[in-house]
């Protein structure tokens, strides 16, 4: 999980299934676009961070944590789990210098990291961040609100909340998350300075090819487990009726003999795969007038009643 | 009392029998039904000659050993097409063609035999032999195809039946092979020079005959107690 304040919205809860992503990202580009695009799925977290139409940052970690991909990696995991169809994305606006902020936060290493804020000395927490001249960032969250406190050589720059675009002065919202029940904090340590220049990761490569890359990838592999479970149903579907078959010449045999069995043979072909009552119904017809050249209509109705009752039983 | 009464009202039974089991059964039974029911005509013209004058003319006659061939023609593909059945399981036609099929072949023979000049009492015995014939040769094909029937359908309700039609089959070909054996030997003409086998033959051609119309009924009522 990544945990990170919401921006200002420019798009919330998009399925980016149905957007071309590399042509959206292009577009963010084309507009100078500064914020991030946060995916959220099943199987993990991604965000992308833009700094004036720069796509300076890309960060993948799963939902269990064991993987951490950046950059390209990132990025086409990202387009991964969008074209799987079960992400949420959420576009914020920010100012160039959180986006930045963000992105070194991102790539931070925790001092601190899951620490309930209810034990922890803040006055003491703090008075180490000054003593050590620490840069970095201090992250309190709870449920969903998260507050980020910037700090620049032990110096606080300001608060990050949800809902903003910048860093701000004041604590208000910082004091209400520290509030919440459950409230945690991590201490992250950041090697990027503030005014820090990054590379354009969409000036570098392409990420067309990506999409269209992973996107073959995954189709192919959407259609090979559809035709393998489209093989395993048939393949159930064969099994359970090949059963009844059994069974049905089994009771025509009980009733008239091993030359019952040959009928049932003949008349179940018009059974199909998935039995269906119409077709019961056609096979009982069809083995009466064949089994009525062999056995009188009492044998004969005696063992279409078990039959029905034998096919109704596994309804 | 005559011969000839018992004879009648045996194949009477008979035939009313084969009759009553087509019209309330399968139509794959029809073929076989509807032949047995034609040796009852076929059997009842010439022995119907004493008690009823008229049917003494050679046409008459003539038409009843023709009814017998198609008799035994009929059953044969009675039994072809149950065999069939018991190899492929497929069953066709309608029991309506099959009553107007034997009856535009009677009519085509009755036509035939009109058309013709007089039989004479020659012609009479060669289609006779002919009938004859047809008879024993189909009957010991007959046996075989019901035994190969039997065995497909032997664990079947009706399966006893066939054996029955296996009996009557036999009982068919001594009556009918007695008297083939007398007509190509001509032995009712030298009777006196071989009296023991001519009257062996015509005790068993009546006892054949016996045989073979109360087998017919009783089978027709076993098939029907079988398929009840």
């Amino acid at each position: 999980m990544i945990f990170l304040p919401r921006g200002i919205p420019v798009r919330e809860k998009v399925n980016p299934a149905r957007i071309n992503l590399p042509e959206a990202m292009a577009k963010l580009r084309d507009g100078s676009f500064t914020g991030y695009l946060r995916f959220d799925s099943a199987q993990g977290t991604g965000v992308v961070i833009f700094e004036r139409g720069k796509l300076v940052s890309a960060l993948y970690i799963a939902a269990d944590e064991k993987e951490r991909l950046i950059a390209y990696d990132a990025i086409a995991r990202i387009f991964e789990i969008s074209i799987l169809g079960n992400a949420t994305l959420n576009i914020f606006r920010l100012v160039p210098e959180l986006a930045i902020g963000i992105h070194a936060l991102l790539h931070g290493s925790y001092l601190y990291r899951g620490q309930d804020l209810k034990l922890v000395n803040i006055e003491g927490l703090q008075r180490r961040i000054r003593d050590e001249q620490i840069s970095g960032c201090l992250r309190v969250y709870a449920e969903d609100k998260v507050v980020l406190i910037f700090y620049e050589q032990g110096h606080s720059l300001g608060f990050f909340h949800d809902g903003g675009d910048d860093i701000v002065t004041t604590a208000d919202l910082t004091r209400s998350v520290a509030r919440l029940p459950g409230v945690r904090f991590d201490l992250l340590e950041t090697a990027y300075g503030r005014n820090l220049m990054l590379a354009d990761l969409m000036a570098s490569a392409d990420l067309g090819p990506i999409w269209q890359r992973t996107r073959k990838l995954l189709l192919d592999d959407r259609r090979k487990s559809e035709e393998k479970a489209i093989r395993s149903m048939e393949e159930r579907q064969e099994l359970r009726r090949q059963q009844l078959l059994l069974q049905m010449k089994a009771i025509a045999g009980n009733h008239i003999g091993k030359f019952g069995i040959s009928q049932v043979d003949k008349a179940f072909s018009l059974v199909g795969p998935d039995i269906r009552v119409e077709e019961l119904a056609k096979f009982y017809d069809e083995l009466q007038r064949l089994a009525k050249l062999v056995a009188g209509p009492k044998k004969i109705n005696a063992m279409l009643d078990e039959m029905k009752q034998q096919a109704s039983s596994r309804d | 009392m005559d011969l000839n009464i018992v004879h009648i009202v045996l194949w009477l039974i008979a035939g009313l029998a084969s009759f009553s089991f087509s019209l309330g059964n399968a139509r794959v039974w029809t073929s076989i039904c509807v032949g047995f029911v034609l040796i009852l005509l076929a059997e009842v013209i010439p022995a119907a000659i004493p008690f009823l004058p008229g049917l003494q003319l050679p046409q008459v006659q003539a038409l009843g050993y023709i009814t017998g061939t198609v008799a035994i023609m009929v059953i044969t593909h009675g039994f072809q097409e149950y065999y069939m059945f018991s190899r492929t399981l497929e069953v066709e036609g309608q029991k309506l063609h099959v009553y107007l099929g034997v009856l535009a072949v009677l009519v085509a023979s009755m036509l035939f035999v009109l058309i013709n000049p007089t039989p004479t009492s020659e012609t009479l015995r060669i289609i006779n032999i002919v009938e004859n014939s047809c008879w024993v040769f189909l009957s010991v094909i007959n046996i075989d195809m019901i035994r190969k029937i039997y065995q497909a359908v032997k664990d079947t309700p009706i399966s006893r039946g066939f054996i029955a039609f296996m009996f009557v089959f036999g009982f068919i070909f001594l009556w009918k092979g007695a008297a083939l054996y007398v007509q190509v030997y001509g032995l009712d003409m030298v009777a006196d020079q071989f009296p023991v086998r001519y009257k062996i033959s015509l005790y068993v051609h009546e006892i054949g005959n016996l045989l073979t119309s109360i087998s017919v009924g009783a089978t027709f009522m076993i098939l029907a107690r079988l398929l009840r």
